[in-house]
C-alpha cells in the first residue's frame, strides 16, 4: 500500500538522510562506549562524544555545500 | 523539582512545541488546499483519522516504553536523536546559508492544489475520498516526527505528558491563526524554527547518548543548555562560513 510505503520512507528519512552522517556519527558512538570501558574516564569520553557530534555536522554541512557549489 | 530539572523539563516541553509548529505548519498546508478546494467535509475526516493513528501510536508506545530498563532506552533514544537532530541542524545550516532553498508554504500549497485538481479530472467519482486521503497522508507523515519527537525528548525522564501538551499546544496555536487568517502561513520562520529545533534535538542526544553509556555529565542537567549554546554556536558559524564561500563561487 502506497501510504504504508511513505510511511516507511518517511520513517528511514527522519534517521538516514545522509548516510556518511549516520556512519559517523554510529562509529563516534561505538567508539564513545570503547572508551568508557577501556580509558574509564568519563569526562574524556563525554568530551569526544560532543564535540565528534560537532564535527561530524559542521564536516556533513560543508561536504554538502561544496558538491551544491562544485557539481 | 530542583532548577536543573525544570531546565529539561522546559527544553523537553520546548523542543516538542518548536517542532510541532513547523511540522504542523507543513501539514495544515496541505490540509488547508484539500478543504479550500474539495470541501471541509474530506479534510475534517482525514486530519481526525490521522489524528486518531498518530494518538494511538503515542498510547501504544508511551507505556511500552516504560518497562525499557533506563540506561538502554537513554542511549537508543539518544542515537536517534542524534541522527535526527543532527540531520535536521545540517538542513537548517544548509538553508540558513542559502545553499538549498527554503521551504515554501505558498508553494506547497499550489503544488497540492494542482495534483488535487489533476487527481479531480481523472476519477470524478471517488473525489472525496482522494481529497480526505491526501489530508489524512499529509498529518500522518508530518505527525509521525512529533509523535517521534515527543517520545525522544519525553520518555527518558517520564516527561512524556508535558511534551505531549507542547506538542499539542503547537497543533493549538496553528490551528487558532490558521482559522484566522485562512491562507497558508507562508510568514512563520520556518528555518530559524528547524534550526533551533535541530539544535535542541542534537543537544538532548548527546546528553542522552552519554547518559546511555554510563557518562556522568558535570553539572547533571544544566550540561544540556551548554550543549545547546554550543551547538547553536557552532551552527550559526558555520552557516555564516557557507554563505560567504557561497557568494564568492557566485562571483
Amino acid at each position: 500500500m502506497s501510504i504504508i510505503g511513505d510511511v516507511c520512507q518517511e520513517l528511514l528519512g527522519m534517521f538516514l538522510a545522509d548516510a556518511r552522517l549516520t556512519i559517523a556519527t554510529l562509529s563516534l558512538v561505538a567508539m564513545v562506549a570503547g572508551l568508557v570501558v577501556a580509558v574509564r574516564d568519563p569526562l574524556l569520553a563525554g568530551g569526544v562524544l560532543l564535540f565528534g557530534c560537532l564535527a561530524i555536522v559542521v564536516e556533513a554541512a560543508c561536504r554538502e555545500a561544496r558538491q551544491r557549489n562544485h557539481p | 523539582m530542583g532548577s536543573s530539572a525544570w531546565s529539561v523539563a522546559a527544553t523537553a516541553v520546548g523542543s516538542a512545541f518548536l517542532a510541532s509548529l513547523v511540522e504542523v505548519v507543513e501539514a495544515f498546508t496541505i490540509v488547508l488546499a484539500v478543504g479550500t478546494l474539495r470541501g471541509w467535509r474530506p479534510a475534517a475526516f482525514g486530519t481526525v483519522g490521522a489524528l486518531a493513528v498518530l494518538g494511538g501510536l503515542l498510547v501504544l508506545l508511551g507505556p511500552l516504553l516504560d518497562r525499557v530498563p533506563l540506561h538502554l532506552l537513554q542511549l537508543f533514544i539518544g542515537i536517534l536523536l542524534l541522527l535526527f537532530g543532527m540531520g535536521w541542524l545540517r538542513k537548517a545550516i544548509l538553508r540558513a546559508a542559502g545553499i538549498i532553498p527554503l521551504h515554501e508554504e505558498d508553494a506547497i500549497f499550489a503544488s497540492e492544489a494542482a495534483q488535487l485538481a489533476e487527481s479531480a479530472d481523472r476519477q470524478r467519482t471517488s473525489l472525496e475520498w482522494i481529497a480526505g486521503l491526501t489530508a489524512f497522508k499529509a498529518v500522518l507523515l508530518e505527525g509521525i516526527e512529533v509523535v517521534f519527537i515527543v517520545i525522544a525528548v519525553g520518555a527518558g525522564r517520564g516527561l512524556l505528558w508535558p511534551a505531549g501538551l507542547g506538542a499539542f499546544a503547537a497543533c493549538l496555536v496553528i490551528l487558532t491563526i490558521g482559522v484566522a487568517i485562512h491562507r497558508p502561513l507562508a510568514r512563520v520562520p520556518e528555518n530559524t524554527l528547524k534550526f533551533g529545533v535541530g539544535v535542541m534535538l542534537s543537544a538532548f542526544g548527546v546528553f542522552w547518548t552519554g547518559e546511555g553509556l554510563g557518562i556522568d555529565w558535570p553539572g547533571q542537567d544544566i550540561a544540556l543548555l551548554a550543549f545547546a549554546v554550543l551547538f547553536l554556536s557552532v551552527g550559526i558559524t558555520t552557516a555564516t562560513m557557507l554563505r560567504g564561500s557561497a557568494k564568492e563561487v557566485l562571483q
